[in-house]
């Protein structure tokens, strides 16, 4: 479903790549956990396969078509194969629940009786039925989090990414969130995941994928958080992840979209 | 259905930015209406000039008693100066530029004299023997005035040779200076429009940078994201572009054609409905103006 060849990506040419030479094959239905500290490559990783930014050079292959001979008319096509869920949910404040997951099946084009009838049931798979017309911030993080999970899987996508679903959420409503996804992966979509949270990590035991500094380290099915075989310098890793500007900004960053 | 959602995103981005919509509207307004105003002398000059040059005729104004000219040096015109003019007039050499002519008397020019200052006090003051007797001459090429003033003004008993078009030329170029300044006024209101039409689109794009953001991620289309934007711009310069058409047409309704058209009865003012073809011009001017400026800003400050 994704895969990367070779993938580098520079964004300053006098830093480090983001991205360095990285090979990794995601397959269609499959749960994959990105870990890695602050500025290790997880944003940069989403932000290639949404083609949101251009690989410097190597190939991004989402759904079988190369991303970078996708033309830029082209590009919405490619965005409504994949969700996306974010750390700071991202609603519209002045939507109410449905509305917001309505949005995203409007400015598709999608007609009013299929809206009428797709909203509530993808509210009821977040366990959300009842509360159509709450405001946002009439609602809990953990319920802001699953609206803007339905809100990504409204229209059905492959893919379903999240950039540190749970980054804003307690321990329980955390586990809430990653049943949801899990079910949702059970549905045959595909979630790459982004996340800092051990916790969830070690109790899911799904595929770990783990970045540093831009390079894969490790890639494990069934795994933790950290490695079950010591890694070696982990001094060093400390150092550097203290010592970059972080671009996981770029991605979660208020003012995307009108630079 | 993507119809109506880019009706209600339209709708929702007017009432949010409702000043600087209004601003919007306003500076369109103002500038269209001076591009109007150009428009408009320049198509009352063509009207004038349609209408007077056919009459303008050259004259040969003739001694008359208090004359001080050099060919005036013996006196009032007697019957055979005049005859002698006549005589020239007719010859080839002159003929062939002229259309016709008439004579006019002392008594005729007083009663044309009488007829167009009807309303004036001057008139009772005025004698024919003031009034100079004349010939006026229809010329075949109103620009060979030349010809016939050489040829008479040095003849004895011509007091001057007047070509009457050379009195409108002056009027025309008020006007046309007037219609400059109007034109250079509206480029400048114009630069303004399209500098706010920019502003508003920019401003308007960052306060719905959350939307444009999902939408973009949701995978909807450059159209469906900017298409609200640009026509956000566009139905305000139009409403000001409507303003403006609709104060041209109540100037040439009101002010030309019922106020000044009563001042001046013998002047050809254009109608109002003239100042129509003027209105669909204006309309695309302001629909351009900010379809083009709102799709320069998107460019750069709407990634899509």
């Amino acid at each position: 479903m994704i895969r990367f060849e070779n993938v580098t990506k520079v964004y300053d040419q006098k830093a480090r790549p983001a991205l360095d030479s990285v090979n990794l094959e995601i397959d269609r239905g499959e749960f994959t956990f990105l870990v890695g500290a602050s500025g290790s490559g997880k944003s940069t990783f989403l932000r290639l396969v949404l083609k949101e930014d251009r690989a410097t050079s190597g190939a991004v292959y989402v759904a079988g078509q190369n991303v970078a001979k996708i033309s830029s008319w082209r590009v919405p096509r490619l965005r409504r194969g994949i969700g996306v869920v974010f750390q700071d949910f991202r609603l519209l404040p002045q939507k109410n629940v449905f509305a917001n997951v309505a949005f995203a099946m409007q400015v598709i084009g999608k007609s009013r009786s299929v809206i009428r009838d797709t909203v509530p049931e993808v509210l009821k798979t977040v366990g959300l039925e009842g509360k159509e017309h709450r405001m946002p911030h009439e609602l809990s993080g953990g319920e802001q989090q699953r609206v803007a999970i339905a809100r990504a899987v409204v229209n059905r996508p492959g893919i379903l990414l999240a950039d540190e679903p749970t980054g804003n959420l307690d321990p329980t409503t955390s586990m809430g969130i990653m049943g949801i996804l899990d079910k949702i992966n059970q549905n045959g979509t595909t979630v790459v995941m982004a996340t800092h949270d051990d916790d969830i990590v070690n109790e899911m035991r799904k595929r770990v994928v783990e970045l540093k500094n831009g390079i894969v380290i490790r890639d494990e099915a069934k795994a933790l958080y950290t490695s079950m075989i010591p890694v070696v310098g982990q001094s060093r890793r400390l150092k550097d992840a203290s010592g970059r500007e972080n671009p996981d900004a770029e991605l979660r960053g208020e003012g995307e979209g009108q630079r | 259905m993507r119809l109506a959602f880019i009706l209600g995103e339209i709708g929702s981005g007017l009432r949010r930015n409702l000043s600087m919509v209004v601003s919007v509207i306003l500076v369109t307004f103002v500038s269209l209406t001076f591009v109007g105003a150009a428009g408009m002398l320049q198509m009352q000059i063509n009207q004038m000039k349609g209408y007077w040059y056919d009459k303008v005729q050259v004259a040969i104004f003739l001694c008359s008693e208090g004359s001080t000219a050099a060919g005036c040096a013996s006196g009032p015109v007697t019957a055979e100066q005049q005859g002698s003019l006549n005589a020239l007039l007719e010859s080839p050499a002159v003929s062939q530029y002229v259309n016709d002519f008439q004579f006019e008397s002392k008594d005729e020019a007083y009663k044309h004299f009488k007829d167009q200052f009807s309303n004036s006090p001057i008139v009772d003051s005025v004698t024919p023997d003031q009034l100079p007797a004349s010939f006026r001459i229809n010329m075949k090429d109103p620009e060979k005035y030349q010809i016939i003033s050489e040829t008479f003004s040095s003849q004895p008993g011509v007091e001057t040779v007047i070509d009457q078009r050379q009195l409108l030329e002056r009027l025309f170029s008020v006007m046309n200076g007037a219609s400059l300044v109007a034109v250079s006024i509206a480029g400048v209101m114009i630069v303004c429009a399209i500098l706010l039409i920019a502003t508003t689109i920019r401003l308007s794009a960052f306060s719905r940078r959350r939307e444009t953001g999902i939408m973009r991620l949701v995978g909807a289309s450059k159209t469906v994201i900017q298409l609200p934007f640009i026509l956000e711009g566009v139905i305000a310069a139009v409403i000001g572009a409507a303003l403006a058409s609709a104060t041209l047409w109540a100037v040439a309704h009101f002010f030309l054609g019922e106020f000044m058209s009563q001042q001046y009865p013998d002047t050809a003012f254009i109608s109002s409905g003239q100042t129509l073809i003027l209105i669909p011009a204006l309309l695309i001017l302001g629909a351009s103006l900010a379809g083009i400026s709102s799709l320069l800003t998107l460019r750069r400050y709407l990634r899509v």
